[in-house]
């Protein structure tokens, strides 16, 4: 059951990573990586993680798609965005060097893929041992996901979540100077 | 997992719905087309100008904005189930990223991004 | 029986999608998706190894994967903006010179 429903998911991410890549109109590759973004949200359910799965579908699906969106709305879709070779003004590409990076990245991926399948079985804790570890078991009373994520960040990992903030307001900076114009 | 049953039922009524609806006028709904009914909608009035209009670049700062403190609210959940352990240690902790934060939109405010004139 | 292996592989093929498309594609709003593909493929691992060590830290570790994505994308699409603005092109290789 569990098997299952992480194979859909698994195979709807992925169809959902292809078409970001195969689409010529970037609207339709945003549509795709809000597929494949959704179905890794329902993977992270599957795997124990429910709270990075709200923040995957928080971040991702509400807040990034949104982004990504917005700036395919400001350039001029109609004319220059469209990943087509006609109308090109830069220099004209060699015919094969698609095929040569698909080639490429699919052999890197069939490699890995191989050497995984090559790894023998190993004793793994079965199903919900991560639940177990969460909700109970190691001292310190039941704590949820949730409540095991906000331990750890905001005791063992203080300086990366300070850190989190000063790069967010890098961010922030950084975006209104590039995209702000003064008039 | 079998308490997400609800969840994955309402997701599958929410795909199927669409596309029952779609399918049904699609095999029932006479169709004749015309080129008027292919121009943009808006509201029943005379449309001005295509459906790919272009946005003001002003927009895009507002969309950061709210990337930024969308992700500020996943600190604040772990956090507030916390708090209760963490204390003023854990208040004095999110104050100081709050307040780093707030630099940036003081920042953006200071810039004049968030002006509309 | 699901097995990390099988998070593992679902893993590897979204990470070789999003390289290809990085590779492929001229479109720096696509390649900038390619990116988060890569990013979220990470985070597929980190929470796999969660689940199956099992040890939370590694749900903390994709939060943070998650924080500096966002960033990310706010810099980096408002350089694709700009590069729109400058060159009325948002294709990597029609933005070959560093002077116009």
């Amino acid at each position: 059951m569990e098997l299952l429903v992480f194979s859909i998911l698994a195979g709807l991410a992925l169809a959902g990573a292809i078409g970001v890549i195969l689409a010529r109109n970037p609207v339709y590759s945003a549509l795709g990586l809000l597929l494949g973004l959704s179905a890794v949200a329902g993977l992270f359910v599957v795997l124990w993680a429910e709270f990075i799965a709200v923040v995957q579908l928080m971040v991702y699906a509400g807040g990034v798609l949104v982004l990504f969106l917005f700036v395919i709305m400001l350039v001029d879709l109609e004319q220059r965005g469209l990943d087509t070779d006609a109308g090109r003004i830069g220099p004209q590409p060699s015919p094969g060097w698609r095929v040569a990076a698909a080639m490429l990245g699919i052999l890197f991926t069939v490699f890995v893929g191989a050497l995984l399948l090559q790894e023998p079985a190993r004793e793994v804790p079965g199903a919900g041992a991560l639940d177990a570890v969460l909700r109970g078991g190691g001292g310190g009373g039941a704590l949820g996901n949730l409540e095991h994520v906000g331990q750890l960040l905001y005791t063992s990992y203080l300086v990366p979540f300070e850190l989190a903030s000063v790069l967010l307001l890098v961010a922030m900076i950084g975006a209104v100077v590039l995209a702000h114009r003064e008039r | 997992m079998t308490g997400y049953l609800p969840i994955a039922v309402m997701i599958l009524i929410g795909a199927g719905l669409p596309l029952v609806a779609f399918g049904v006028s699609m095999l029932l709904a006479p169709r004749k087309p015309e080129p008027l009914k292919y121009t943009s909608y808006e509201c029943g009035v005379e449309p001005t100008g295509g459906v790919r209009e272009r946005f003001s670049i002003r927009y895009y700062v507002i969309a950061v904005l709210f990337v930024i403190f969308d992700v500020e609210t996943i600190f604040l959940f772990p956090w507030a189930v916390r708090y209760r352990v963490l204390g003023w240690f854990g208040f004095v902790e999110m104050a100081l990223f709050i307040g780093v934060l707030v630099l940036g939109y003081a920042y953006a405010w200071k810039k004049g991004a968030l002006e509309w004139a | 029986m699901l097995e990390l292996h099988h998070v593992l592989m679902v893993s590897v093929a979204m990470l070789g999608i999003g390289t290809i498309g990085m590779l492929v594609r001229r479109n720096a709003i696509v390649m900038f998706m390619s990116v988060e593909l890569v990013l979220n493929a990470g985070n597929l691992n980190f929470i796999a190894f969660s689940r199956f060590l099992p040890d939370p830290v590694g749900q903390v570790f994709s939060v943070f994967v998650i924080v500096i994505a966002a960033a990310e994308v706010a810099v980096g699409l408002a350089i694709v903006l700009a590069l729109y603005r400058n060159r009325d092109t948002v294709m990597v290789d029609e933005a070959a010179r560093m002077k116009w």
